[in-house]
């Protein structure tokens, strides 16, 4: 046993430097379409997104991040690109002032998360998964995930919400203690994404839960989980909505 | 009121109940039982307690029998004790009985089993204060039958009832025949078979006969007692003993046996050498094992409080070992303490069972079944059959303020003082005894963990068709007053112990008073007898709290060794209870008034794992419960595989598995069935002779006649 | 057994009966048959000539049922559909289950979806459509079924019952899920048992069920693209590969040199990573804390080469039929295998660990185990049925986008335990780099795209996915909108055997058994 001891040992620190610094390695992020002006372009741009994410006013294009399902056919494939944003930061909360009250200082160094899967395509939960890995190590900021929600402060949900999950996904909600939080992971749990909307699934998980706190992305990489969970319990701050791109400005 | 004066009311309410319940009409025959049978109770926890108060010896000689003995009654402290155990589970049973009989369809049964049950009375107090061997074995045959009696003639009787019935009369004779061998053995060197001259002619015994009347005697009453090998007939008769009968099977006939062996081999004829005693310490401990084992693995409520009745009498007769071994090694102290824990805990059984019999019994008649994988969630329709159960049950699982947690405590505490022995055997064999007893706490636990918690907790199993209502005043009443006795029991041993303590000094020669010290705090004058210092320390450690509030009795018990080491151990109920007491409150107001000030509570449904419905099926049974236990000790069970078969369509279509096992208890694998097949093997051979040809019987005549013409001239 | 054989063979045998006909170009051999041979010949084929089952494809006409029972053999034998049609009022056809019993889900999910009955199937219903959640007769993937309109009315049945079969007294159902442990898709599962050892395991499926089947007919061939890549992410290039395979099989297309080395490039990229998360989740599963972050390091690492190599880290947005969306430089995909040889190395020496790691060994091998004979009559597919001995490899047996050009081996196992499919997934993982590294050698510089005319038709394509064979039917219709489109999944195929690893085991054994399958209930759900 003593080889996985020295092993670990070993292989050093791996953990990444957010929240306190930027993580700047090479793959850690799909990133987002950022929009901005693209001339006689956009109408063959907004043509091109199939999940209506994309909307042009003379020329500026605006981005629904919610809805962009990472096809990169605004990118790929077209003259004119559209602008690409390799950030991170993708937390945004849906407005309604008192959030920040909502969880209370008890809560900032140890939240329960419950993750939900309501009809995920399994990568938003393989990167919620990596979350545990070495490189993310979410235990050093204090989230710990729980399988009960007898125990959980925050309800992690991925994907558009399943007919056969929608049962669930209340009884799980219903069965959590206040305070609570519920955090939208990926494009599907926002929006439905490529299943929205039809006979089993819903335009995401607002249509069944009030949600607090939204992670665009498809999937968000961990980075952006981990931020969505800190701006949840209030130690970051939300991604102002202009540039998640939600409004022109 | 004297002592005559009070049997005289015992034995007059028991004859006027038989004479009444002759003449009144059946539906009234619950009446007077109740009335009469818990008069008889009064009277005899009235007789009981004086005997203990007093400590005097009552004898009273009845009838002369020229040439053999003397009939007489004789009621010492040990009697008392034992008297007053009766009495105590007499009354509620009588009422519970009572009630038990107004729901019976049979007029002829009614009468017939309120003669019988008052009969039994009778004959349990006459076993106790039968001054002489006669009375003695006369009143126990006389037992046995209505015992058989009473179990066979209960209508609506189930599968097996009359062979079960008969296994109770075959095992308890050739136990009463075994006991009576051994009173014989013990008047060898006696003037008459009174008690006195039996016991002032035991010195004169040799150790090859002492030997004998302890074997023949421990196993002949043990088999009233339920003690292991000779166990075997006490499941299946509690099982199939009536509703209104199993209870003073249980708490008061059961506790016969333990009264035989007692009076036989503690105080006729005190076991001399060390080993008898481990011995009976060995058996006691293996009794407890087994008992417990089986209990814990049982589905059936009754079958599982007969195999923890066994288990209970297997921690008594442990501690009767103990105090065996502590005599014939001179600890005339220790040996005090061993009987007086054993005592302790025969009482306490006596209580909670007949308790848990009672809740078994209400939960029988309301549910018509006693299977726990069939029942679940009963607190919501029984509710306050559920408390008095929930009561029984911690108590039996020797949890504090409850009274099996005293006695098992102080069992085990008397075996870790085999550090005073000065054998190393007989230290190997305490340790692991205690260890073995320790085990056997444990799983009690477990056990009634399950039994609870798959009968009143949890989803319902019963089909929905059947209505399950509280049951009815009369059981609940009787359930309450032993459901308090329990409770009164545990929290104030140090009342308990001094009323015990004559009957165990009788057997012991010593005080148990002395090293346990109840007095300790009741008064300035009882430091006296401890050294000062001792006394201040445990005034420092508060132990002195509530003496003002509380009068009386200090409410802690403790064993006192020597000077140099004055605690050996010391604990208290009563202030557990108050503290107990104390935190719930305080947690009780934190919550109300503190918590809930500013937060909201809100009840949810249970968390299910997100299931549309969770269904009972999809529920812990209580085979599931326990079967951790039946795979652990796997090699005493040795269950035989009775099908094991899986059903396939289409080669992969599995459509069903079906699993089956069936076990043989241990003992009935080793002695009942390798004893019976001798028999019948014997009896065979026997009737080989029978071949039912004319020729045969004449030779047979034909060879009689020679032999006896061969024979005769000799004369 | 070749071709020509098979269509002497099955003209012989039921003559009249069967009509046999061959198209080279796809290697198929499409058999129409009657009702009433069906089972014979499906007898013949899976039993006798030892074919695998791909899979049951069922379409509605305007008035005509007709099924589709796919099989496929070695590279020469190719592929067999065999064909029976119906007139859409008569919906009850034989049950093949008695001898192909890898068609058992597969007419279950028929019946629950279609309405079609099969005569003979032991137990339908309850599947796709749980009856406590939804009546029975509704019949989703027919023609009329509204796929956008929410389900309004709905009378669940609400006496449901689980199925138990084990008869024990004191037997109960231990429910695990749907929400359940830590970080885990959501699934049902019914653990039969008397306390301690689980004697049997029943899994509840379909509660990710999303309908792709159902949403992606009448669409675009590029917004069905989007569905095949995102329905089981974890695997999206495979999928969206055998999507853009049937679509190009349908139009005819022909495809650049550089596009087909860099999808087998992507692939096998893929696989890796994937093998990595399947180790990542045995190691978890066997709590060996060290073990499991080395190897949850390697799979991020993984998925960094990948965002690092295509921009996404799941290799999302890569595909579209008749290439790739978008050119990747050789030069980064030179980086690309110098990372994964690296990772390859740290691999192996994981590998090296937990072979001597004996506290591991116990808990995974003799676990779960599945024979030989089982996994083929339950067709199985990937590492869980090249751990039991049947060596089944696509890439081998019906090679695609030029495998045949590559030098590899197929690893395999015989014990069919735990620890065999671990040393599968090693091994495998060795292979794939291998792969790698020949595909980097051969790109060339050019296209990566050319433009498909779509056809109306309808193909098979068919790719080695990381956890197994899965196979995309693909219908066109003349608007080049996609009409049919039915998609078997190895998690599908070898969920359905789960229940054999799962039974009589020590309930703690449950997670590994379970993690050694690494099976996908996204994949399964669809």
């Amino acid at each position: 046993m003593s080889q996985w001891v020295i092993k670990g040992i070993g292989t050093g620190i791996k953990t990444t430097a957010y929240p306190r610094g930027a993580e700047r390695a090479a793959g850690v992020t799909p990133g987002l379409p950022r929009g901005g002006d693209v001339g006689a372009a956009a109408p063959a741009l907004v043509e091109r997104c199939l999940t209506h994410a994309l909307e042009h006013t003379n020329g500026v294009i605006s981005v629904d991040s919610r809805r962009c399902v990472h096809c990169y056919r605004c990118v790929r494939g077209v003259g004119q690109p559209l602008n690409w944003e390799a950030t991170y930061e993708w937390g945004s909360t849906i407005a309604t002032p008192g959030l920040k009250n909502e969880l209370g200082q008890p809560f900032r160094r140890s939240i329960h998360v419950l993750v939900v899967d309501a009809g995920d395509c399994g990568a938003c939960l393989n990167e919620v998964k990596q979350l545990n890995n070495p490189y993310y190590n979410m235990h050093r900021l204090g989230f710990f995930i729980t399988p009960t929600p007898r125990h959980a402060d925050v309800l992690l949900v991925v994907g558009p919400v399943t007919d056969q999950m929608r049962f669930a996904l209340r009884k799980v909600h219903e069965a959590m203690s206040t305070p609570k939080r519920v955090v939208a992971v990926g494009a599907c749990a926002l929006s439905g994404g490529v299943f929205a909307k039809s006979f089993v699934c819903s335009n995401g998980v607002a249509d069944v839960l009030p949600v607090d706190v939204e992670v665009p992305g498809h999937p968000p990489p961990p980075l952006a989980i981990l931020h969505g969970l800190l701006v949840a319990v209030g130690r970051k701050q939300p991604l102002p909505l202009a540039a998640a791109g939600y409004e022109p400005t | 009121m004297s002592t005559p004066t009070l049997l005289l009311v015992f034995f007059a309410a028991c004859g006027a109940g038989i004479l009444l319940s002759l003449v009144v009409r059946p539906a009234r025959q619950g009446f007077v039982l109740a009335g009469l049978g818990c008069l008889a109770a009064v009277a005899a926890v009235a007789v009981g307690i004086e005997g203990l108060l007093t400590g005097a010896v009552f004898t009273q000689p009845l009838w002369s029998l020229p040439g053999l003995t003397t009939l007489m009654l004789r009621l010492d402290p040990l009697s008392s004790a034992f008297v007053v155990v009766t009495g105590l589970v007499l009354f509620p049973a009588s009422i519970y009985a009572a009630g038990e009989l107004s729901r019976d369809s049979a007029p002829r049964h009614k009468r017939a089993f309120t003669v019988m049950l008052l009969a039994l009375y009778a004959s349990i107090v006459l076993i106790l204060i039968a001054g002489d061997a006669l009375l003695f074995l006369l009143a126990w045959e006389v037992m046995s039958i209505l015992c058989y009696l009473l179990v066979v003639s209960a209508p609506g009787g189930e599968n097996g009832q009359v062979g079960s019935a008969y296994l109770l009369l075959a095992m308890g004779e050739a136990g009463t025949l075994a006991a009576a061998v051994g009173f014989l053995l013990l008047a060898l060197g006696a003037s008459s078979l009174q008690f006195d001259a039996l016991k002032s002619g035991a010195s004169a015994l040799g150790a090859s006969v002492r030997g004998a009347v302890f074997l023949l005697t421990f196993f002949g009453f043990g088999v009233k007692a339920g003690l292991v090998p000779v166990n075997s007939w006490l499941p299946r008769a509690y099982a199939a003993a009536p509703r209104a009968f199993a209870p003073v099977l249980a708490g008061a006939t059961l506790n016969l046996g333990l009264y035989g062996i007692l009076r036989v081999n503690a105080d006729l004829l005190p076991v001399a050498q060390a080993g008898l005693g481990q011995v009976a310490l060995i058996i006691g401990t293996v009794s407890a094992l087994l008992g417990i084992l089986y209990a814990t693995t049982d589905n059936d409520l009754k079958t599982m409080l007969a195999h923890s009745s066994i288990e209970n009498v297997g921690i008594v007769v442990a501690g009767y070992g103990a105090g065996m071994v502590f005599v014939a090694t001179n600890h005339p102290a220790l040996a005090a303490m061993a009987f007086l824990a054993a005592l302790y805990h025969l009482i306490n059984h006596s209580l909670f069972k007949t308790l848990l019999f009672f809740g078994v019994g209400a939960v029988e008649t309301q549910t018509g079944t006693r299977d726990m994988d069939r029942l679940g969630g009963l607190i919501k329709w029984m509710p306050l059959t559920a408390l008095g159960f929930l009561a029984g049950s911690l108590s039996i699982a020797a949890l504090p303020p409850f009274n099996g947690f005293v006695s098992e405590w102080l069992t085990l505490q008397v075996m870790l003082r085999s550090a005073e022995l000065s054998s190393a055997g007989a230290k190997i064999v305490f340790a692991s005894c205690g260890a073995v007893l320790a085990l056997t706490a444990a799983l009690a636990v477990t056990c009634f963990v399950k039994v609870f918690a798959m009968s009143f907790l949890g989803m319902r199993r019963l089909d929905v068709e059947r209505r399950v209502n509280e049951t009815e005043p009369s059981a609940l009443a009787s359930m309450a007053i032993l459901a308090v006795l329990c409770l009164a029991f545990g929290v104030l041993p140090t009342y308990v112990i001094p009323m015990l303590d004559p009957a165990s000094r009788q057997l012991a020669g010593a005080s148990a008073s002395d090293g346990l010290v109840p007095p300790f705090f009741a008064s300035a004058p009882a430091h006296d007898a401890l050294p000062v210092a001792f006394a201040a320390e445990f005034h420092d450690l508060g132990a002195q709290v509530g003496q003002h509030i509380v009068g009386g009795r200090g409410l802690v018990v403790l064993h006192r060794g020597g000077v140099d080491n004055p605690v050996i151990f010391a604990m208290s109920t009563s202030y557990m209870l108050l503290t107990l007491i104390g935190l719930l409150l305080l947690t009780y107001i934190v919550i109300r008034l503190w918590l809930t000030r500013t937060r909201r509570l809100a009840r949810r449904e249970r968390w299910d794992g997100g299931v549309r419905r969770l269904l009972p099926e999809m529920t812990y049974t209580a085979t599931g419960f326990s079967n951790p236990v039946r795979v652990i000790f796997d090699a005493i069970f040795r269950p035989t595989t009775v099908e094991d078969t899986s059903e396939t369509v289409a080669e992969h279509f599995r459509m069903a598995i079906r699993r089956e096992k069936e076990r043989v208890h241990l003992v009935d694998r080793l002695v009942l069935q390798p004893v019976s097949f001798a028999m019948l093997w014997f009896a065979h051979s026997l009737a080989a002779m029978h071949r039912g040809r004319i020729n045969t019987y004449v030779t047979y005549a034909f060879l009689a006649l020679l032999i006896a013409l061969a024979v005769l001239p000799a004369y | 057994m070749n071709p020509a054989d098979l269509k002497e063979q099955i003209e012989g045998r039921w003559p009249g009966k069967t009509q046999v006909g061959r198209d080279v170009s796809s290697s198929t051999t499409e058999v129409t048959c009657t009702r009433a041979v069906l089972a014979d010949l499906c007898r013949c084929i899976f039993q006798h000539w030892g074919f695998g089952f791909a899979g049951l494809i069922v379409e509605e006409d305007s008035n005509a049922w007709q099924l589709r029972y796919v099989f496929y053999g070695e590279r020469d034998a190719g592929w067999v559909h065999i064909v029976v049609s119906a007139p859409v009022a008569d919906n009850v056809f034989p049950s093949v289950v008695e001898w192909i019993h890898a068609a058992d889900w597969h007419e279950r999910e028929a019946e629950d979806l279609f309405g079609v009955r099969f005569d003979g199937h032991p137990h339908l219903g309850d599947f796709v459509l749980h009856n406590d959640a939804w009546q029975e007769d509704v019949q989703p993937m027919r023609h009329g079924f509204d796929a956008q309109a929410a389900l309004r009315h709905r009378l669940p049945d609400a006496d449901w019952r689980p199925r138990r079969i084990v008869q024990e007294p004191g037997a109960f159902v231990m429910p695990v899920g749907p929400k359940f442990s830590g970080v885990t898709e959501s699934v049902h599962f019914l653990l039969e048992t008397v306390g301690e050892d689980v004697i049997r395991s029943s899994t509840r499926l379909f509660y990710k069920w999303r309908a792709i089947e159902k949403l992606a007919e009448g669409k675009t061939v590029d917004e069905v693209l989007l569905l095949a890549e995102r329905f089981a992410a974890t695997t999206a290039f495979a999928h969206g590969l055998a999507f853009c395979q049937a679509v190009e099989r349908v139009s005819g297309a022909e495809l650049p040199a550089r596009a087909r080395a860099l999808r087998v490039f992507l692939a096998e990229i893929e696989r890796l990573r994937q093998h990595a998360g399947a180790i990542q989740g045995i190691c978890e599963s066997t709590a060996l804390v060290v073990a499991n972050s080395q190897a949850g390091l390697l799979e991020e690492e993984l998925l960094r080469v990948s965002g690092e190599l295509s921009g996404h880290r799941y290799l999302f947005g890569l595909l579209t039929p008749g290439g790739l969306l978008c050119d990747l430089p050789t030069n980064a995909c030179r980086i690309a295998l110098t990372q994964s040889q690296d990772i390859l190395k740290r691999l192996n020496e994981l590998e090296r660990r937990l072979s001597i790691s004996s506290s591991f060994l116990d808990r995974i091998e003799d676990v779960g185990v599945v024979r030989l004979s089982a996994a083929t009559d339950y067709s199985l597919v990937g590492p869980v049925a090249r751990a039991s001995g049947l060596v089944r490899d696509l890439r081998r047996a019906q090679p695609y986008s030029g495998y045949e050009t590559f030098d590899y081996h197929v690893p395999s196992e015989q014990e069919g335990d735990g620890y065999a499919r671990l040393r599968v997934l090693f091994a495998e993982a060795r292979q794939s780099v291998r792969i790698i590294e020949q595909a980097t050698a051969v790109l060339k510089e050019g296209d990566v795209c050319k433009t498909v005319e779509f056809r109306p038709g309808a193909a098979l394509g068919w790719v080695e996915a990381p956890r197994g064979g899965t196979f995309h039917w693909v219908r066109l219709d003349e608007g080049g909108r996609v009409a049919r489109y039915r998609v078997v999944t190895p998690s599908f195929i070898n969920w359905h055997s789960f229940h054999l690893a799962a039974e009589k085991f020590a309930f703690q054994d449950f997670p590994i058994i379970l993690s050694t399958f690494d099976l996908s209930v996204a994949e399964n759900d669809r």
